[in-house]
């Protein structure tokens, strides 16, 4: 008799600890501000577990993470990452400087090399030379500092469109000019938004809502921040940087 | 050998996880299926009539693959009405289920179709044939047959007696199908069963809410509540 | 297969399967179909049938359509939703409205909804699931209303009230709690409409707009982006380039207007008036 499909064949079966919950995250560091944002859809196959799930956090007031992929890892890695900033804030009554706090995710990221966060980690803030700065991260802690970087789902779809805009990347300056290094506040909130509205009609992972988070370096303006809807101010400390949150609606569809 | 082999269906394929059967009785034949219908864990159709006209007083019972039953039963309704055409007179049982026959097994490696063939015939008066998965033909008193079978060959054996008559054979199938119904998870909804007899076919329905009820346990607490059935519910308002 | 049978192995050759995966693993794999991640639906009513559809098409978690059309012509008074491949219930619906046009001019009468559903089933039945054309075929004919699903596989299901596609599930919850016998036209529009719009809001498959068609004994009535409940807001920002922004390597202009010059040679020019 013909042999049937695969009967007699060994077939693996596996555990899977690890899925993706779609959703994509953004950071743009100013020169004097950082800016961090992310959707709030969460998702598995086609199907919408909630509309609202954040995956972005206040750290302290100075450094905001971003985490997207396997939700369940992210807010575990969140939750360890705010104990590990209490511990020190303990030890050294003060907040931890952003660039330690980098070097702490790399570290914590490759403590499980072998069994890791699938995560994608996004950290925004201000340094302490009082500038904006971004850090991006790999699920096992490769890190770099840039100035602005999309992660998630439509990484792809919207890495490209930072480029052009941020980085002014296949864009000739006019004669006699230079691009500029930094936009202003009001420009970079608008390209995020664009973004994620973008995004959100060529990725079906990405949508519901828009939470965007604003660092603001030490003595500075509010750089029409306020002409923004729904802006909430929470800022907890007196250091001088100050924390805002803006949320938008995304399509539902 | 009625156990459908999960493997062989294919992957997203429509399946008949079924209970189906025909009891033969003096003067007739009554032939019965649930209503369900399953692709993976979704029930694709709650009302299925696996009920399949052949011919005027022969009828089949499919399990199995959706497609493949379905198409094997066109076929065979084609070719006995080419039959009856060319000889001017109804085919007998035995010629319907050997056709059928003969296309499962002549094509048993990319079918996966058991079917129950049952009717009722000038020269053989009534009879019942089981086609198992991969072919051959039994004539026997009852036939059972699909995933649900299983459960309910135990209660078969010893319930079965020759010499009923048309209402004890239907009470016979309906308790059957419920039983296997109630144990079988790819089985379920409601009853279709038909008596086919020289003078007519004679369709039945036994609808989900008043199928045969047997022993079903007892609340842990307290008496179990009689169920009632609140027939206006509203429907409930969808956002969107 | 362990080792080589010495009989052949019955139906499709697989052989270049073999081949595919190789490719695969060098990194080039097989271009992707685009699929419908659909939500289609039917609904039966007092006076004939209405069919629904959503409008955005994928290629995997991208949306490669916001607004496409899913309701398919058969014939005036039969339509087909499908979902699945997309080039497939293009094609197939295609088929099927050619040969039941020749159906109707060789017989000289109107085709009947199962004559469709009867061809689409054996086609789809022939390639044993390999055409990939989830379909919710409806329509009136001389026998009345009549409503189909057909799965890939080639199996088929009558019914009152149908769904199909990823967004299925979703659908049917609504027609479960809703559907009635006879509903006028009004109420069970708005039905077939809540039951995309539970597809399009709760499946990532579908999404934009709401198709729907109206067939009655004497007319059809396509009803394109009945609801579009999910149009986009204008932009933060202006993406107008200034010209002159692409740099180029090396310039060369030429002068596209071809230019000859005419002599007459003896008499009068050609009359050209």
């Amino acid at each position: 008799m013909p042999d049937m499909v695969s009967i007699g064949q060994p077939q693996q079966r596996q555990f899977n600890p690890y899925s993706e919950n779609g959703g994509t995250i953004l950071a743009i560091a100013g020169a004097n501000f950082s800016v961090i944002a992310g959707d709030t859809r969460q998702s598995e196959g086609y199907n919408i577990q909630t509309r609202y799930a954040p995956k972005v956090f206040r750290l302290t007031d100075k450094a905001v993470l971003a985490v997207n992929g396997f939700a369940a890892d992210g807010s575990m890695f969140v939750k360890k990452v705010k104990q590990r900033l209490e511990w020190y804030r303990h030890a050294h009554a003060k907040d931890m400087p952003l660039r330690a706090i980098a070097r702490l995710i790399q570290t914590m990221l490759y403590s499980r090399r072998f069994f890791p966060y699938y995560v994608y980690n996004i950290l925004g803030g201000i340094e302490e030379d009082g500038s904006g700065a971004v850090y991006s991260f790999d699920p096992v802690g490769s890190y770099e500092r840039e100035s602005c970087r999309a992660a998630g789902a439509a990484q792809s779809l919207v890495q490209p469109f930072l480029d052009n805009q941020i980085y002014f990347k296949n864009q000739r300056p006019p004669p006699g000019t230079s691009n500029p290094t930094h936009l202003p506040l009001h420009e970079v909130l608008s390209l995020v938004i664009d973004s994620f509205t973008s995004a959100t009609e060529r990725h079906i992972e990405v949508g519901d809502g828009l939470e965007i988070f604003v660092v603001l370096a030490k003595g500075s303006t509010t750089q029409g921040l306020e002409n923004f809807a729904n802006v909430q101010e929470m800022t907890q400390t007196r250091e001088g940087e100050r924390m805002f949150n803006i949320r938008r609606n995304l399509k539902r569809d | 050998m009625d156990h459908i082999d999960m493997q062989q269906i294919k992957n997203g394929e429509v399946n008949l996880g079924t209970s189906i059967m025909a009891v033969q009785f003096e003067g007739g034949v009554v032939i019965g299926a649930d209503s369900r219908t399953t692709t993976g864990s979704y029930i694709a159709n709650r009302v299925t009539d696996k009920l399949t006209f052949l011919h005027d007083r022969v009828y089949c019972c499919r399990s199995g693959s959706a497609a493949d039953t379905q198409a094997i039963a066109d076929m065979g309704h084609y070719y006995l009405q080419m039959q009856a055409q060319s000889l001017g007179s109804a085919p007998a049982v035995l010629t319907a289920a050997s056709l059928m026959e003969k296309m499962c097994y002549q094509n048993k490696d990319q079918l996966s179709a058991g079917i129950i063939v049952a009717g009722w015939d000038e020269s053989g008066g009534p009879s019942v044939y089981n086609i198992p998965l991969g072919g051959g033909l039994f004539r026997q008193p009852w036939a059972i047959g699909g995933s649900g079978s299983t459960y309910v060959y135990g209660y078969c054996d010893a319930t079965y007696q020759e010499g009923w008559g048309r209402d004890e054979t239907i009470n016979f199938v309906k308790n059957t199908l419920a039983l296997a119904m109630s144990r079988d998870g790819s089985s379920g909804g409601c009853i279709r069963m038909c008596v086919i007899t020289e003078d007519k076919v004679e369709r039945l329905f036994v609808p989900g809410d008043e199928l045969p009820r047997f022993w079903e346990g007892r609340e842990v607490l307290g008496e179990a509540k009689k169920p009632t059935i609140n027939r206006d519910v509203v429907p409930m308002a969808v956002e969107v | 297969m362990a080792t080589a049978s010495v009989y052949s192995s019955p139906g499709f050759d697989f052989s270049n399967q073999i081949r595919n995966n190789f490719l695969a693993e060098k990194g080039l794999p097989l271009p992707k179909a685009t699929s419908t991640g659909t939500t289609i639906v039917g609904c039966l009513f007092e006076g004939g049938i209405i069919l629904g559809a959503d409008t955005r098409a994928t290629e995997g978690p991208i949306v490669a359509d916001k607004n496409c059309e899913k309701i398919h012509y058969i014939t005036e008074s039969i339509r087909c939703c499908g979902a699945g491949t997309a080039a497939d219930t293009e094609f197939v619906t295609n088929l099927i409205s050619s040969n039941m046009e020749m159906h109707a001019l060789t017989h000289g009468r109107k085709p009947r909804v199962v004559t469709a559903m009867t061809m689409l089933k054996q086609y789809l039945f022939r390639y044993q699931g390999h055409v990939g054309a989830a379909l919710v075929l409806g329509g009136v004919d001389s026998t009345g209303p009549n409503l189909f699903t057909i799965h890939p596989h080639g199996s088929t299901d009558k019914l009152p009230y149908v769904t199909m596609g990823s967004g299925s599930l979703a659908a049917m919850a609504v027609f479960e709690s809703g559907w009635k016998t006879k509903m006028s036209r009004e109420d069970a529009l708005q039905l077939v409409k809540d039951a995309i719009a539970a597809g399009i809001f709760n499946d990532l498959g579908s999404g934009s707009n709401i198709d729907a068609c109206i067939i009655t004994p004497n007319h059809t009535e396509m009803l394109r982006n009945v609801e579009m409940p999910n149009e986009r807001e204008t932009k933060e920002k202006s993406y107008k380039f200034r010209r002159g922004t692409t740099e180029w390597k090396s310039e060369s202009i030429r002068k596209l207007i071809v230019s000859e010059e005419i002599t007459p040679i003896g008499g009068d020019a050609m009359d050209t008036s």
